[in-house]
């Protein structure tokens, strides 16, 4: 019992970790707290239905072209908005994504209306054994989704040039760019995988709540909290905060009652910061944000 | 008596030692010197003792007590103040409130201040004549309505000074107060240092690297270098000393 | 040390002293006229003969946004912190009031300082925990916190999540009141409110809030308590929301969690804080009417209303960041600095510097 309350915990947790990381990237190459990153989610989470439900397209290729459209959503979120602020002082930077929330929220109830709908379910709903538990397959798959993005996600940012050119400019943007890196593009292409990771997080969570224009606002808050636990620096320590909060939710919810559920995020932050304000992982940064 | 002290105080940041066992004294109603190349590690010091900067090992005293776990804020109270290198003001305000939340130590009751009770208001009427005051002896009297970002650099780094002196300080801790100022500007702030320490008694503490400035208005210096000790003494004594010369210029001049 | 001012300088009045302070009390004066000039049209208003209950009830639901959006801007534009957070003093206020009033029939006056007193205390506990962090996990923290309590409304039994507490009809001093009736007593609460928030500002106690929004290194540097001051401004902005919560909830004679459990409120006030210019006394005033007029015109079309919204604030950001009161202000700033600058001949003093350094 113990043991799959975990599994589900770590299942819930890795879908939570995509969002995590999202924001994680965002504000270290921008300074920027993206507060429509959930409703990029949202949006990926709708297109999919209706690729799946209206043009009855594939699985994968409704993947496909949902990651596509968000990522440009991403992109265009940073052309047309971000791009024109981008020097000022981080609360204006986090108030215009927080316009994009109201407006993606707008748009997503005026086009697909309020009401939740259900996403269809592409998976084999017989639970399977692993490691002694009994585990739905949709978790395995959402994990397995998750660890397999994550492995992408570090290859990334090792290997490719794009990838070491945004570890340059999150340390240092003005170096960077003094070394030719072109710092603009690499913001545009953070934001693209804000949307990226975002299309993810809608299309893998869509199956297990429901799809409407609200629905990813509890991940929303359960993301940053996770991501706070990487110091809002630290991409391990955002995913180890996402699935710590994934078990931890679970574990409260089956113990002490579906009521305690929700708070336990909140707990837990508070808890974090009132100890170690710079988060698990998070690097002391003496920079005032 | 002394007025501040440092004793063995040690800084490390990460593998970078900044200060190496420093030992400072300050004694009353003086005008000492600190000078040291670039890197040195005076801000460091002058961090430390504004309360702004942790150290490892060591102790700072005021008047001989212990000052080691205060905050900044209360280092005010005890009658300290300080100028930044780089200029701390408030820019979009204007000079006279820059010069005045030098005075918050006298504000009195927050509540009756904020309500702006009859007491309080006879008090912030009381502060701001003090502010004019200051203002009219560094001459900025002109400005201060202007907000500070409008300002010359001279006339902000005398916007600097008076916020120091509006906390009626007993010592005010000075950061490179001449940097990039023009001859005429420094000798009016040397006149203005000198006015303040004698007439009204306060102790300073300096940092420069302006040498002749540092050597006409100092009554002691002391020199650091890659954050230790170096030497100490009169100008005149430092002026002579063999590693003083050696630290500064390289090799000794033929 | 001894008294700056005794030194031979203050003693002679100078231009400054003179024809400065004159002027400045004149812009003090001219302030006061508009202020009370625009509180009597508010208290006039119920009295215009086509004026009917509904009007009063939306005006009131105006003031009652106006007031909680002082609250914030306390906090974000004179302080410098960032909250996400304000609908759950909102809610804190509203429920408040509303148990109150429920099991000890209390009427609206002190169910309104009640609502304000208990979401201060709350505000003074979060402050403890918050306040030491930086912007961005402050932020996030607040936001945390909007969420928690949106979920303790939903849960809790005694709040009656969903279902809600309905409440008998509003009474002053024992004289039930009507939408007109409440209408007065709003307007009354934002006209004490407005006066304190004028009073905090020029105070020294606002101007140690104003450094730590600035300098936070030279604020603690000049001797303010950064802990202590933003507790404070933390607490007072919790209080004034929460006054408005009370009103808030009282107005309709109903709290539930369908109304106050999510961040809607939250992100509603930031909005108008920031709309309207959170760094001026009266850049609320826009900002509120603003956030409490569109669903009113879009009652029908709420997608639009969001859409609406975030439009008008991406555009307030990137044409007009400081608000539109700061727009609005500016050639009136702009003129009364020239007055004083001609009061004190600043601009040859400039040029003359100008030419020495």
């Amino acid at each position: 019992m113990l043991g799959q309350q975990i599994m589900s915990g770590l299942a819930t947790g890795s879908l939570y970790a995509l969002t995590a990381v999202a924001v994680v990237v965002v504000f270290r190459n921008t300074r920027t707290i993206n507060l429509a990153q959930g409703d990029f989610a949202m949006m990926g989470a709708f297109l999919a239905l209706v690729f799946l439900k209206t043009f009855e397209l594939n699985y994968y290729l409704t993947v496909a072209l949902t990651v596509i459209c968000i990522m440009g959503l991403g992109v265009l979120t940073e052309r047309l908005i971000m791009r024109r602020i981008a020097d000022a002082d981080w609360l204006t930077l986090f108030t215009a994504t927080l316009g994009v929330y109201y407006i993606l929220h707008g748009i997503s109830g005026w086009i697909w209306g309020r009401d939740t709908k259900a996403f269809p379910i592409t998976f084999d709903p017989t639970p399977v054994e692993v490691l002694g538990t009994i585990v739905s397959q949709g978790h395995l798959i959402n994990m397995a989704w998750t660890a397999g993005i994550g492995v992408a996600l570090y290859l990334f940012f090792q290997y490719t040039k794009q990838g070491i050119a945004m570890r340059a400019v999150t340390d240092d943007p003005v170096t960077a760019e003094l070394m030719g890196i072109p710092v603009r593009f690499i913001v545009m292409l953070t934001w693209a995988m804000a949307g990226l990771l975002a299309a993810f997080a809608g299309i893998l969570i869509a199956p297990i709540i429901y799809v409407a224009p609200e629905m990813m606002d509890e991940v929303l808050i359960k993301g940053y909290v996770a991501a706070v636990f990487g110091g809002l620096y630290s991409i391990p320590g955002a995913i180890v905060g996402a699935l710590m909060i994934g078990v931890a939710e679970n574990l409260a919810g089956g113990y002490l009652g579906a009521h305690y559920k929700v708070v336990t995020a909140f707990v837990m932050i508070v808890v974090l910061l009132a100890f170690r304000p710079q988060g698990l992982f998070g690097i002391q940064r003496r920079r005032e944000i | 008596m002394s007025h501040l002290r440092c004793e063995n105080v040690t800084v490390c940041f990460g593998g970078v030692v900044a200060c190496d066992n420093i030992n400072l004294e300050v004694p009353e109603g003086k005008i000492i010197g600190l000078i040291g190349p670039n890197g040195a590690g005076k801000t460091t010091l002058f961090n430390v003792l504004n309360r702004f900067q942790e150290y490892e090992t060591g102790h700072t005293y005021y008047r001989e007590q212990n000052v080691d776990n205060k905050k900044p804020h209360e280092m005010i109270d005890l009658g300290m103040a300080r100028t930044f290198q780089n200029l701390n003001l408030f820019s979009e305000q204007s000079t006279l409130d820059n010069i005045l939340i030098g005075a918050h130590r006298l504000i009195g009751n927050a509540f009756a201040n904020m309500f702006s009770l009859p007491g309080a208001r006879r008090n912030e009427a009381a502060l701001v004549d003090k502010a004019v005051a200051i203002a009219d002896m560094l001459q900025l009297s002109g400005e201060l309505d202007n907000p500070v970002k409008n300002l010359s650099y001279g006339y902000r780094k005398r916007v600097e000074l008076a916020r120091a002196l509006a906390a009626e300080p007993e010592i005010i801790l000075l950061d490179e107060p001449v940097a990039g100022c023009n001859e005429e500007a420094t000798r009016e702030l040397v006149d203005i240092v000198r006015h303040v320490n004698r007439n009204l008694g306060v102790t300073f503490l300096v940092v420069e690297h302006d040498m002749s400035m540092v050597m006409k208005v100092c009554d002691y210096i002391y020199v650091i270098n890659f954050g230790a000790n170096l030497a100490d003494g009169t100008p005149a004594e430092v002026r002579a000393d063999a590693d003083v010369i050696a630290a500064y210029l390289g090799e000794a001049t033929q | 040390m001894g008294d700056v001012a005794t030194s031979a300088v203050a003693a002679r009045p100078t231009r400054y002293n003179r024809a400065v302070t004159a002027l400045k009390a004149q812009f003090e004066r001219q302030n006061w006229a508009l202020a009370v000039l625009f509180f009597v049209v508010l208290l006039i208003f119920p009295a215009l003969p086509f004026v009917e209950g509904w009007m009063a009830y939306q005006a009131s639901l105006i003031v009652i946004y106006i007031m909680a959006a002082q609250g914030v801007s306390i906090l974000t534009g004179f302080t410098g912190l960032v909250t996400v957070g304000h609908g759950g003093f909102l809610a804190i206020g509203a429920y408040t009031a509303a148990l109150l009033m429920k099991y000890t029939g209390l009427s609206v006056i002190p169910g309104m300082i009640a609502g304000g007193v208990m979401a201060a205390f709350i505000g003074c506990l979060l402050g403890l925990i918050f306040l030491r962090l930086a912007g961005a996990f402050m932020a996030i923290g607040t936001l945390g916190f909007a969420f928690f309590i949106g979920s303790i409304f939903n849960n809790v039994p005694i709040f009656e999540g969903r279902t809600g507490i309905s409440l008998p009809p509003n009474t002053v001093f024992g004289v039930e009141i009507d939408d007109f009736g409440f209408y007065y007593v709003c307007v009354l609460a934002l006209a004490l409110i407005t006066l304190f928030v004028y009073s905090l500002i020029r105070s020294g106690v606002g101007r140690a809030f104003k450094a730590l929004r600035d300098s936070e290194k030279a604020a603690e540097s000049s001797g303010v308590n950064r802990l202590l001051y933003r507790t404070l401004a933390f607490s007072i902005s919790a209080f004034i929301t929460g006054v408005a919560g009370a009103l808030n909830g009282l107005i309709v004679n109903y709290v539930s969690a369908e109304v106050y459990g999510d961040i809607w409120y939250s992100v509603d006030l930031l909005v108008a804080a920031v709309v309207g210019g959170s760094a001026l006394l009266f850049g609320p005033f826009f900002g509120g009417f603003f956030v409490a007029m569109v669903p009113f015109y879009f009652e029908e079309l709420r997608d639009f209303a969001f859409i609406l919204k975030g439009v008008v604030l991406i555009a307030v950001l990137v044409l007009a960041p400081a608000g539109v009161a700061e727009v609005i202000a500016r050639p009136f700033r702009a003129w009364r600095r020239r007055l004083l600058d001609k009061a004190r001949g600043s601009a040859q003093t400039v040029e003359a510097e100008g030419a020495r350094s």
